[in-house]
């Protein structure tokens, strides 16, 4: 940790270590999958796999 | 700082040395569905539709398909996407929070280093079968196996591969831009050629090719099986293709549509091929699906998409392995590093070229390791770390981090890690297919990462507070507090 590069490298990582940080702060998370986007995954899983089952799983 | 070290630290971001910012990210929702479903048309799609043929005829062989990749790809793109896309850090690197940072390396090499070994055993082979089909259709012969001109095929492509992956990437993205929607083509005049011979009905009444056991039901399990496992062998590579997304929703659901769809439409097209055709090798049936002109065309395409496949995946698998891998590693030539690496994939293409038939064996066994790192990084991330990393623990001095756990391994991980190898093992051997009565109704692949999962959540809250390992927070530890974020304020 002695070069000027290893300083400067240093410093870009705290850049971005705070950049998170700081939206760690806020109440939302910019783009985060919501508690919607799980419900619909989940309703979505399950319909694929039982519909799938459901038309062609059973022999 | 001057702009070309600015420049130079983005790049090294984009490597994967540091989190890259949501600023920096390239991909939005469509970008990343084109990406992903470029990686998932690739000449591996043939190989699990035809495998999927030989348990299952073409209904069950669909719905097979849609059920297992649905598990593999939703488990899969929730442990690795969205921490990565949420915090934009390279996937390895993410893995220190459960594994530690050597432990990381472990399941790197288990993970990546002998999941491409195998793979570029497989696609070399292909591209020899794939010159033997050509040899045969252009003389009018019977194709021979694995004779000479197969194995000779296979090393001179593995050879070409690294060859290619020593000039680096702008070769390798100019050869992947033509090879997607060249194998669609192939993938459409495929179906064109079926359709012509056989209507849907017929098409869809066909039967398995080589059903190994009696009862269908046991049949189609497996075939669920192989495809869970061909949503799982997208674990070790989708977080660092996440990272690049513009937010933790455009790093998730884009895989639905591209690892997903695209590779459940090219392994339905492949297992149509199969079952029409009579073989489970996809170099068989561009010889017989489409006369001459269209068999030549066809198997050198295929060749060609094969070297390309062997080229990303030995290419990405060295990168990695240098960022890994400590300063003797990364002082070694890349050229030798290549060709140190593809010494493996040669002796599996001399010693045991059944690697090539009996592919989904190896594809299910890597689904006994991708199933377990699954369930274990779905605990740590949301259940013990309720999706809040703390990033300075990642990129700290091993000595100082509460991530260095034991000698840079977290012992806990790596025995949920035996645990969901071990059960997967006992439900189901993919080497003999012999199973229980529990995996006709529950795969192998489930209980694997749930018992993963529940063995490394429980082992953590029970000894890892009391070793202080892995600086997770405590049950009634408000989140802001666990990352540590409230000390600097």
């Amino acid at each position: 940790m002695n070069s000027q590069v290893d300083v400067e490298r240093a410093q870009d990582l705290e850049r971005r270590l705070c950049a998170y940080e700081e939206l760690e702060r806020r109440a939302h998370w910019p783009g985060a999958l919501t508690a919607a986007d799980v419900v619909a995954l989940a309703l979505l899983v399950l319909v694929m796999i039982a519909g799938a089952y459901y038309l062609g799983g059973h022999p | 700082m001057s702009a070309s070290r600015e420049q130079e630290f983005r790049l090294g971001a984009e490597r994967g040395d540091t989190p890259l910012l949501p600023s920096e990210r390239v991909w939005g929702f469509w970008g990343f569905a084109y990406a992903n479903s470029a990686l998932a048309v690739a000449t591996w799609v043939f190989l699990i539709g035809g495998a999927t043929a030989l348990f299952v005829g073409p209904l069950q062989g669909i719905a097979a398909i849609i059920i297992g990749n649905t598990i593999g790809v939703v488990l899969a793109a929730s442990s690795t996407c969205l921490p990565c896309g949420k915090y934009g850090v390279e996937q390895f690197t993410f893995l220190r929070s459960m594994f530690g940072l050597n432990g990381s390396r472990l399941v790197y090499f288990l993970s990546v280093v002998v999941l491409t070994m195998g793979w570029l055993a497989v696609l070399g082979l292909m591209c020899g079968r794939a010159l033997d089909n050509l040899q045969t259709l252009v003389h009018q012969a019977q194709p021979s196996g694995d004779g000479w001109l197969v194995t000779g095929g296979a090393l001179l492509a593995i050879v070409l591969a690294a060859l290619v992956a020593m000039r680096g990437p702008d070769m390798i993205r100019r050869l992947s831009a033509v090879i997607a929607p060249s194998l669609i083509l192939i993938m459409l005049a495929l179906m064109y050629f079926i359709s012509r011979r056989y209507s849907l009905d017929q098409l869809l009444a066909m039967p398995p090719l080589q059903p190994p056991f009696e009862n269908p039901h046991v049949n189609f399990m497996v075939a669920v099986e192989i495809n869970i496992a061909a949503g799982f062998s997208w674990w070790p590579y989708i977080g660092n293709l996440s990272r690049l997304c513009s937010n933790q929703r455009t790093a998730f659901w884009p895989n639905l549509v591209g690892i997903f769809g695209a590779a459940s439409l090219g392994e339905s097209v492949s297992l149509f091929a199969a079952t029409t055709l009579g073989s489970s090798d996809p170099t068989a049936w561009m010889r017989l699906a489409g006369g001459m002109g269209f068999g030549i065309i066809a198997l050198s395409f295929l060749a060609l998409a094969n070297l390309t496949g062997m080229v990303n995946i030995l290419y990405t698998a060295v990168i990695g392995l240098r960022q890994l891998a400590g300063e003797r590693l990364r002082s070694m030539g890349w050229g030798v590093l290549i060709t140190l690496f593809c010494i493996i994939p040669v002796v599996i293409v001399v010693l045991l070229p059944g690697i090539y038939d009996g592919f989904f064996i190896f594809l299910v066994w890597t689904s006994a390791l991708n199933s377990a790192l699954a369930g274990i990084g779905i605990a740590d991330y949301f259940f013990l770390r309720k999706q809040r990393l703390n990033l300075r623990q990642l990129y700290a001095e091993p000595s100082v981090s509460p991530l260095r756990y034991c000698k840079g391994f977290n012992p806990i991980a790596l025995v949920a890690l035996v645990a969901g190898f071990a059960i997967y093992v006992v439900v189901f051997n993919p080497q003999t297919l012999a199973h229980t009565d529990f995996f006709t109704f529950a795969t192998a692949s489930l209980p694997s990462c749930l018992l993963a999962g529940l063995v490394h959540y429980g082992l953590t809250r029970l000894l890892a507070a009391r070793l202080g390992w892995g600086g997770y927070p405590k049950r009634n530890e408000r989140n802001i507090e666990a990352v540590g974020l409230r000390v600097q304020d």
